[in-house]
């Protein structure tokens, strides 16, 4: 009798018939049963909700978040990388070593010479000039991050040099991101591919690059269809072994039940989308498990500075109450399934000072009696009433109007009144961005793991959103911050931007969650990563 | 005949523009930014990228203006580039549509070759247990939300019983099928897929008999009622009467009167099939229209919206079309009044 994932196919094709279900089911044409065993065993199958607005290209040079990062760092790979769980050390990848260039201006990076791409050919320092170049000038959205690449040098066939525009701010960190993978300089030429100067109206290549890759990363695109399904192949260059799987195919499925669902068929491997309730739901399933891993992606809390917009909120004190009134834990106990750290501000945890040694010391907790007495010195001791927007969407599996519900019935504890404005996600951005709602819930996801690009978020864009007057000190900490060498100095300078932003009051940082993804335990060393793109794809193998 | 069906298919033209136009007004007054939605954190912070965007899509332009350029292209069959997948609307459409339409289909022929004949038992034998269990199903099919009875379905028959295949068109490790139709039961055929039919066909049977059940709940309720209306005319009596055989009363005397209402009300479902799958289609995953244009009412994508309220105007144009030319092959008078 033939088994299917360890049921016998007659005993279903029995109960197919007993219930009367249509020809089509009966002829014995349900999963698994028309392929080959081997087939699927050499195929990882994830299951995924790749509907994000982001979610347009896997071209290095024009990708947006949310889940594009993901392919992007399989197919093309990077010159240095962080290793999962390890965001402090940049580790060699295309490059097997890096340091200063001899005028101390850049750095100069050593490739590999055993690199080849998945046409065969050999990486050089040339494609490299070229893509990095290319992110530039092209100046869609990627561009934007790597803001501080300058001039790309070839120096020999694997020598390169690569100079900031300012030696002040960092780069190396950003040189992680999948954005700045590299592909081959031939083959993208010659389908429209430029890198030149004016790239942003000479390059044609942007519908191509989403359907093949060109990179010397493990797998290879083979399709990209948005809201379908993402299919790669194994790279038979690759140079650092072989990869797992013969096929990793990302399957987009939009809702965590029919995920959880066909996690337990065995129909996908992996699934990325689940509640937190979902996630305990399989927690003693003997072929399930849980891969975790923390993010630096948070849920944040903006509040308005504007008089116009609430006179209240534009004193400092009110907004401290709002901070200390509101029950943070028990946000992550309740919503996130308990798991979840919390930064003290706006740069995450366990980067740029945000030790636990900082954090617990600074950042705000629930504490009722403070946020009364800072209610009392804003000239509010009864409370007061403001809006609080935030969108549809859901973080890390608990959904906006969820959280924004919590912190509601919080902050009605010590007499504030949030008055909730659900919203689109096109007009939250909108009204955000423009810097007309009183406050918002929202997430923040990561760019590169680069303590600066929080700050300079925090002290350029954010702080208009919210109609903050950032002080020159404060520009000045995190400048000093940023071109700082020395670590513990470094650290310090970035505690003591934070804490302006602590006492500001302008920007609450919730909860930085613990991404958890449940995968069959046929499937091996699936590690998540904090670093930006989501998994390591490369990693996995079959147990 | 002619010149009927020309002044219908003008004023349908007509009448689709202005749907476009209505749509146009409505999207451009909502205070969201279609080019925020869609940059990132700090793109959307930089003034030259954003106005870059805005001057892509032409939305720095005067709103008459860009309802004019929306014309301008529409007569050269060009509908844009959305924005939010950066690609002309049409391919997108062309992408998306055969997945629904065939979904669509199947529903629809599903629920007329269920409820039609559901409904006329349940009129000759009113009050039987036919009836009563036809009335159950109309009941059940008609109250449940759609989004509850998907999931359920897949829960049990996917889940449980693992008898049907998962959401999506396909198996995940099934390549697609050569699009030529973009119809997978069609291009698999004509391909020699005979294992990716059998697949595609069985991921149809759980979202078709979804999508059907509400409308088989309609077309049921609608045949018995309209049946049984007619089966109490004159002329049926009469024909009783004169001593014709009861089923040659029914088929040939009342069904055909008793189908103009059904035929009207199956026109509006089918069209309702095609344009409003929306929940069916995200419990499934299923790549069609109906997601497509949810996504782009979210993000705002002015290009797609336009586009796709032309498309649905023009399906429900000609569904109404062939509803009022089907009431001359029913009953020919119509033709004569």
């Amino acid at each position: 009798m033939k088994h299917v994932n360890g049921k016998p196919v007659a005993m279903r094709r029995r109960v197919l018939k007993l219930i009367g279900m249509g020809g089509a089911a009966a002829t014995g044409a349900w999963p698994g049963m028309n392929l080959s065993a081997q087939t699927r065993n050499a195929t990882l199958v994830i299951g995924l909700d790749i509907s994000d607005a982001g979610a347009i290209t896997p071209d290095p040079a024009r990708m947006n978040f949310y889940t594009p990062p993901l392919t992007t760092r399989t197919v093309y790979e990077t010159l240095i990388t962080l290793a999962p769980g390890d965001y402090q050390t940049l580790r060699p990848l295309l490059a097997r070593e890096w340091d200063r260039t001899p005028d101390g201006q850049g750095f100069r990076f050593k490739l590999r010479d055993n690199v080849k791409f998945v046409s065969g050919a050999p990486l050089t320092a040339e494609d490299v000039k070229f893509s990095l170049d290319r992110l530039v000038n092209v100046k869609d959205q990627p561009s934007a991050y790597a803001d501080n690449l300058g001039r790309v040098a070839v120096v020999d066939p694997l020598t390169v040099d690569i100079f900031p525009k300012s030696v002040d701010l960092p780069l190396l960190t950003i040189l992680t991101a999948p954005s700045c993978g590299i592909y081959e300089k031939k083959i993208a030429l010659a389908n429209g591919a430029s890198a030149a100067e004016d790239a942003k109206t000479a390059d044609k290549a942007a519908q191509w690059f989403g359907t093949t890759s060109i990179g010397t990363g493990p797998y290879k695109l083979v399709t990209w269809e948005r809201n379908v399904q993402i299919t790669m192949v194994r790279n038979p260059h690759y140079w650092n072994g072989t990869p797992g799987f013969e096929r990793v195919v990302i399957r987009h499925l939009g809702d965590g039940g029919a995920q959880l669902l066909a996690l337990k068929r065995g129909d996908i491997d992996v699934a990325f989308n689940l509640s937190p309730e979902q996630l305990a739901s399989i927690a003693n399933a003997p072929d399930l498990a849980i891969a975790a891993e923390p993010t630096f992606d948070y849920l944040y809390f903006a509040i308005t500075s504007s008089p116009e917009l609430n006179p209240v909120l534009a004193k400092k004190e009110a907004r401290q109450a709002i901070a200390w009134a509101l029950d943070y834990d028990g946000i992550r106990d309740a919503l996130f399934g308990g798991v979840g750290v919390r930064p003290a501000s706006f740069i995450p945890y366990g980067i740029g000072g945000s030790s636990k040694a900082f954090v617990e010391g600074a950042r705000y907790a629930l504490n009722p009696a403070k946020a009364k007495e800072m209610l009392a010195k804003a000239g509010v001791p009864d409370g007061f009433e403001f809006e609080m927007a935030y969108g549809t969407a859901a973080m890390a599996g608990a959904s906006f109007p969820v959280i924004a519900q919590k912190m509601q019935s919080d902050l009605a504890k010590v007499g504030i009144k949030a008055v909730l404005k659900p919203m689109d996600y096109a007009n939250l951005r909108t009204v955000y961005y423009q810097g007309k709602a009183s406050s918002v819930v929202l997430s923040w996801n990561l760019n590169a793991v680069e303590p600066w690009l929080w700050g300079s978020a925090a002290v350029d864009r954010v702080a208009k959103r919210v109609h903050w007057n950032v002080p020159q000190e404060a520009r000045t900490a995190l400048s000093q911050a940023a071109a700082e060498r020395d670590k513990p100095k470094q650290d310090q300078l970035y505690q003591n931007f934070q804490k302006t932003l602590i006492d500001q009051a302008n920007l609450i940082v919730l909860l930085q969650p613990v991404y958890r993804v449940a995968y069959r335990k046929r499937i091996k060393d699936f590690r998540l990563t904090g670093a930006g793109w989501m998994a390591e794809i490369g990693m996995a193998k079959p147990a | 005949m002619l010149s009927y069906l020309l002044n219908r298919l003008i004023t349908a033209a007509g009448l689709a523009l202005f749907a476009t136009l209505v749509v146009f007004l409505i999207a451009s007054l909502v205070p969201g930014d279609p080019i925020l939605a869609v940059l990132g954190d700090l793109a959307a912070s930089k003034p030259e990228i954003v106005a870059e965007y805005r001057a892509r899509w032409g939305l720095d332009l005067p709103l008459w203006q860009q309802y004019l350029i929306f014309l301008q292209r529409l007569f050269q069959g060009d509908l844009g580039i959305s924005i939010s997948t950066g690609r002309p609307v049409l391919t997108d459409i062309a992408q998306y549509a055969p997945a629904t339409v065939e979904l669509g289909t199947i529903a629809f022929g599903l629920s007329l070759l269920i409820g039609i004949p559901l409904g006329i038992m349940a009129a000759i034998w009113r009050d039987s247990w036919v009836d009563h269990a036809a009335r159950f199903i109309s009941l059940v099919g008609v109250s449940s939300p759609v989004f509850w009875l998907a999931f359920i379905a897949l829960t049990v028959f996917y889940g449980w019983l693992q008898i049907a295949p998962g959401p999506g068109r396909l198996d995940p490790i099934d390549f697609p099928p050569a699009s030529m139709t973009g119809f997978f039961l069609i291009d698999t055929l004509l391909a020699g897929q005979w294992d990716t039919f059998k697949t595609a066909l069985a991921h149809l049977v759980l979202p078709s008999l979804v999508l059907c059940a509400a409308t088989l709940g309609l077309i049921t309720r609608m045949t018995r009622a309209s049946m049984l209306e007619t089966l109490g005319q004159d002329y049926v009596r009469v024909a009783h009467a004169k001593g014709m055989k009861h089923r040659a009363v029914i088929i040939s005397h009342a069904l055909p009167n008793a189908l103009i209402p059904v035929i009207t009300l199956a026109g509006l479902a089918y069209a309702n099939l095609l344009t409003g799958t929306i929940m069916t289609e995200t419990i499934f995953s299923w790549p069609g229209l109906g997601r497509y244009t949810f996504r782009s009412a979210l993000s705002l994508d002015l290009p797609a919206i336009m586009g796709m309220t032309l498309i649905f105007a023009i399906v429900y144009l000609i569904i109404n079309l062939l509803v009022d030319l089907s009431y001359a092959i029913v009953d020919p008078r119509v033709l004569k009044r």
